[in-house]
Order: structure tokens, then sequence, then C-alpha cells
């Protein structure tokens, strides 16, 4: 092994993967009940979904930050294992298989910034 | 004649994980991502709807709450929570705080992921609550 080796892009899909995964373990449970189950049972639809309040919470820049943060390293975290499953699902087609991954992961993350840039 | 005698494998290559309990839990976090992956698509979704009109945001909450809505979304709560599990399971082997001469033990730590856990999620629940 040579003592200067050289960066591979492995390690960036991967802090990405550990990032997203650290991530989602701590606000994606409350964040399904709150935008997923809640509503169902009569919470959060009349005060923080609320159509005022949601957009009025999401036309400020620390939220948009926030949540811009949360779905970007979600989305990378999902394509990076999305990536590892298909494997383990007998799919060997590797680089086709990351290329879509990582590629649909690029138009999510762009998807979300256009989303929240007309908000507010 | 040789008494050469090759090994086949005789796993399958889609179902070799139900040969073992390890392997079908490792699945099950591997899976986690098909629903933080169609869950984050329905949240993109929805800010496009809340960026287009109140009406637009509200027929998004309908869908939500619709009976295929509550389904996924109860399911993937139940993926989300596993995901949760076993992530904080794993913090103990990826990360090693050292106190002094000792290595923090890891009940403490995964305790300390718990504790922020439930605080970050009481906030999000408070912030939803509070409108």
């Amino acid at each position: 092994m040579s003592a200067v080796s050289k960066p591979s892009p492995k390690a960036i899909f991967w802090f990405l993967f550990a990032a997203g995964g650290t991530v989602c373990a701590f606000v994606l449970p409350a964040m399904i009940f709150i935008t997923g189950i809640g509503p169902a049972i009569g919470l959060f639809d009349q005060s923080g979904l609320s159509y005022p309040s949601i957009y009025g919470f999401f036309s400020l820049w620390i939220p948009k930050l926030a949540l811009f943060g949360i779905i970007f390293l979600a989305l990378w975290h999902a394509a990076h294992r999305l990536r590892v499953c298909a494997h383990d699902f007998g799919i060997r087609a590797d680089s086709i298989v990351a290329l879509t991954l990582y590629g649909l992961a690029t138009i999510g993350t762009l998807a979300t910034i256009i989303a929240l840039l007309r908000i507010g | 004649m040789s008494g050469r005698k090759p090994y086949k494998q005789q796993l399958s290559r889609t179902c070799w994980f139900m040969t073992s309990a390890r392997y079908k839990t490792y699945m099950l976090h591997e899976i986690s991502s098909i629903f933080v992956t169609i869950y984050t698509i329905i949240l993109i979704v929805g800010l496009f709807r809340l960026g287009e009109s109140r009406e637009a945001w509200e027929g998004w909450l309908a869908a939500v709450t619709s009976p295929i809505g509550i389904i996924f979304h109860l399911v993937a709560f139940a993926f989300f929570l596993i995901h949760t599990t076993s992530w904080f399971k794993a913090v103990p082997q990826a990360t090693r705080i050292m106190r002094g001469e000792e290595v923090l033990p890891g009940n403490i730590l995964v305790g300390a992921h718990y504790g922020v856990f439930a605080i970050v999620s009481l906030f999000f629940i408070v912030l939803a609550a509070v409108g």
C-alpha cells in the first residue's frame, strides 16, 4: 500500500450513506408520524399541517434549509442502500444500478430545491 | 475419470437470506430504504403541492389519509422504527469514545442516542401541534 492513497469517490457516497442513516434514524419516525399518521387520526391537520401554518413555516429560511438537509440525506442514504439491496436480490449490473439510483437521487435533490424555492 | 466433485452453489440468488434469521434481519434493514425512498418522494410531491395552492395542498393531505395512504404510512412507520433501532444498535461498533483510559460503555452510547431521539421526536411533534 502506498503512503499517499488516491481519494476515492466511494468515500463521498459512504459518507452520505452514514450521515443519512443517522439523520433518518433520529427524525424519520417523528416526521412520518406527523405527516402520515397524524392527519388520519385528526392530529395536526388543524394546527401544524393547516395550509396557512405550514406555508408560513416553510416560507422561512431555517425550516427550508433543515428540510432540504433531511430530504437530501435521506435520498442519498436510500440510494446507496438500494444499490446494495439490488446486489442482494441477485442483480449484478452494479454500474447501471448505481448510475440509475444516484441519478434519481440527483433529480430528487434538484426537485426538492425547486419545490422549496417556490414556497413563500 | 477424475474424482473431482465441484462445489455447486445451492443458494438461490434472490431468496438466499431466507435461510437464516440473521440474514432476514439484515434484509429488513436493507428493505427499509425502499420505504425511505417512497416516503421522500411523497414529501417532495407535498412541497410542490404546497407551493401551488391551498387546494393542491389539501388534495395532498386527502391522498395521505386515503386507505392506501394510511396503509403505506403505517408500514413505512414500522420500517423507520426498525431502521432507528438497528442503526442505534450498531453505534458502539462504529464509534469508540475514550474517557481517560476507558472506552465509554456501549449501552451508555446507545442510551444517549435514544435520549436524543426522544427529545428530537418531542420537538417535532410539539412544533406540529402548536402550528
